[in-house]
């Protein structure tokens, strides 16, 4: 049997911990709980958790800083953030600082579940995620994360700045099934009852750019009555 | 204060008046050329100060004017949180209270059947709070964030609208039309960000499925005014009464017709937040027992031009 994956869950709110602690433990994992960002990186550095479950709002030292603090002295555990406030600006840093993925507070304790596994399964041991990349290629097709733009074979494309949002998630998380009500989340930061129609208009548009074929995709593929798939390859570039 | 304003007024006047006095009462006979200069200055002075006093009273009352502007909506802007803060107790108060009761049944119903109930009934009642909390998230969230402008195909949104308003609930007991105008040319296109505006489409025409009865008729129609998109939901519903009238924008409200139906109190105040984003404005005529119009209107966009490469994104 393997040894289950041990989670270093920090949040304030012990309302918070006290019931995802024992929800994560019967969902297979091995939790640890630190109430701050402080307790957190001490048993980041003494127990070498293999993902941290990070709040972002917290006292003395916040979520933000911690991941800065790790990512900095080159410590890659893979982190997925809480974030609250669920402002776009507030989702696109989490990623830019080196999250692996996040969760929109408030959420459902499965989905956590479903993203813990997600991002165990793609974690590099040792080595930065994908969302800690500034350049990522996936054959001819490259994004550049700091300045927006996509270009294929050279060229750059014109998109809509939520359909770059789009691939960006994609590229980041390859080879995962992303339900489009995850995509909306991430695109927009909120759900609403017209918005997984949205999703599939910008997925629409941004296979129309890619010139990708549905029926054989080189990029994203449909999941039918589930969501979406990023099959390429990605890299990253320096 | 008031009576430093004053001073501060009349004081070049009262000057100007003295100056005068003087230059014209230390007039004498002689026909000497420095007697006309003083005569003059006299009247110079007199001029000048009263000028003087007469904008500066002008100066003083707009300023008054201006702060007490400042004051009333600073009192507005208080009197709206107020009254945000009560609505969103009570918003909070009862599924609160749910929650609370259906607890205090898990512990002590002896049924496995009736713990069940209990366990579904709390669940709804947070699901609800989860919504109420991401309803009120969009609308801080709409105010701040970059509103995406591309060219938006308006009768392929209403299509869309209209094709979902009829999946809705109840929509099968009520009469639904649409009608956009294709002469003598077809609507044209709106800048702006076709999710935010389906939201607000979708928002009015489920206000109107929810507000009105089985049998009734829903109408959406849009038209050209001048430099405008008019986009319109009509319904034979119950009305709104006048004074609930300016109220059904705002964040929370729910007036009396609104107490049992299901809803965060935000798809509306949404639709004006989205309109507003888009430099459009929301209005309402409404009559007792016969029905209400809800009216978006957006600036319609550039006519799309040769040069213009972005495609309509919300084709469907």
């Amino acid at each position: 049997m393997q040894p289950k994956p041990s989670i270093l869950l920090v949040d304030d709110e012990t309302a918070i911990t006290d019931n995802l602690a024992p929800f994560l433990t019967r969902s297979g994992f091995e939790v640890a709980v630190a109430s701050n960002g402080e307790e957190a990186l001490e048993k980041v550095a003494t127990g070498h958790p293999d993902l941290l479950v990070l709040d972002v709002l917290m006292p003395r030292l916040d979520g933000r800083e911690v991941l800065r603090r790790l990512r900095q002295g080159g410590n890659w555990t893979p982190i997925l953030l809480l974030t609250q406030i669920g402002e776009a600006g507030e989702r696109a840093m989490a990623l830019e600082e080196g999250a692996d993925d996040y969760l929109n507070k408030p959420f459902d304790p499965h989905e956590l579940v479903a993203r813990i596994k997600a991002v165990l399964r793609r974690a590099r041991p040792g080595q930065p995620p994908l969302s800690a990349s500034n350049r990522l290629a996936c054959g001819s097709l490259i994004l550049d994360r700091v300045s927006h733009r996509v270009l294929l074979n050279e060229a750059e494309l014109t998109l809509t700045p939520k359909a770059v949002m789009l691939l960006e998630y994609m590229l980041t998380h390859p080879d995962e099934l992303v339900s489009r009500e995850r995509l909306l989340d991430v695109v927009w930061g909120w759900d609403y009852p017209v918005g997984t129609r949205a999703v599939d208009t910008r997925v629409a548009e941004l296979r129309r750019a890619l010139d990708d074929d549905p029926g054989a995709p080189r990029y994203i593929e449909t999941i039918p009555g589930q969501g979406y798939r990023f099959v390429g390859k990605v890299e990253t570039l320096p | 204060m008031k009576t430093s304003r004053w001073v501060i007024s009349l004081a070049p006047g009262v000057i100007g008046i003295g100056l005068a006095l003087y230059f014209f009462l230390s007039y004498d006979a002689s026909h000497d050329h420095i007697v006309y200069l003083r005569a003059d200055l006299g009247a110079l002075s007199l001029l000048f100060g009263l000028g003087l006093s007469i904008l500066a009273a002008l100066g003083f009352a707009l300023w008054g004017w201006v702060e007490q502007v400042r004051q009333k909506a600073a009192a507005d802007a208080a009197e709206e949180r107020r009254r945000f803060l009560r609505r969103l107790d009570h918003e909070l108060k009862n599924p609160l209270t749910a929650i609370r009761a259906g607890l205090a049944n898990l512990t002590e119903v002896p049924s496995e059947d009736g713990r069940r109930k209990a366990l579904a009934s709390v669940e709804a009642q947070t699901l609800r709070l989860s919504r109420l909390s991401a309803d009120l998230r969009k609308l801080a969230e709409l105010e701040v964030r970059l509103v995406e402008r591309s060219p938006v195909d308006v009768p392929a949104l209403l299509h869309e609208a209209f094709s979902m308003a009829q999946e809705q609930p109840g929509a099968a007991e009520r009469h639904l039309n649409l009608s956009i105008p294709q002469a003598p040319w077809p609507l044209p296109n709106i800048q702006g960000d076709p999710d935010l505006l389906l939201l607000a489409v979708h928002n009015l025409l489920d206000n109107a499925l929810k507000f009105s009865r089985p049998g009734d008729t829903l109408e959406l129609h849009a038209f050209e005014d001048g430099a405008e998109i008019v986009i319109e939901v009509a319904d034979t519903g119950p009305g709104i009464p006048e004074e609930e009238q300016p109220h059904v924008w705002e964040e929370l409200y729910r007036g009396e017709a609104g107490r049992g139906i299901p809803g965060s109190g935000l798809g509306l105040a949404l639709v004006r937040a989205i309109a507003e984003r888009h430099n459009g404005r929301v209005s309402l005529r409404s009559r007792l027992r016969q029905g209400t119009v809800f009216t978006l209107r957006l600036p319609a966009g550039l006519k799309q031009s040769v040069t213009d490469q972005t495609q309509p994104v919300s084709k469907v």
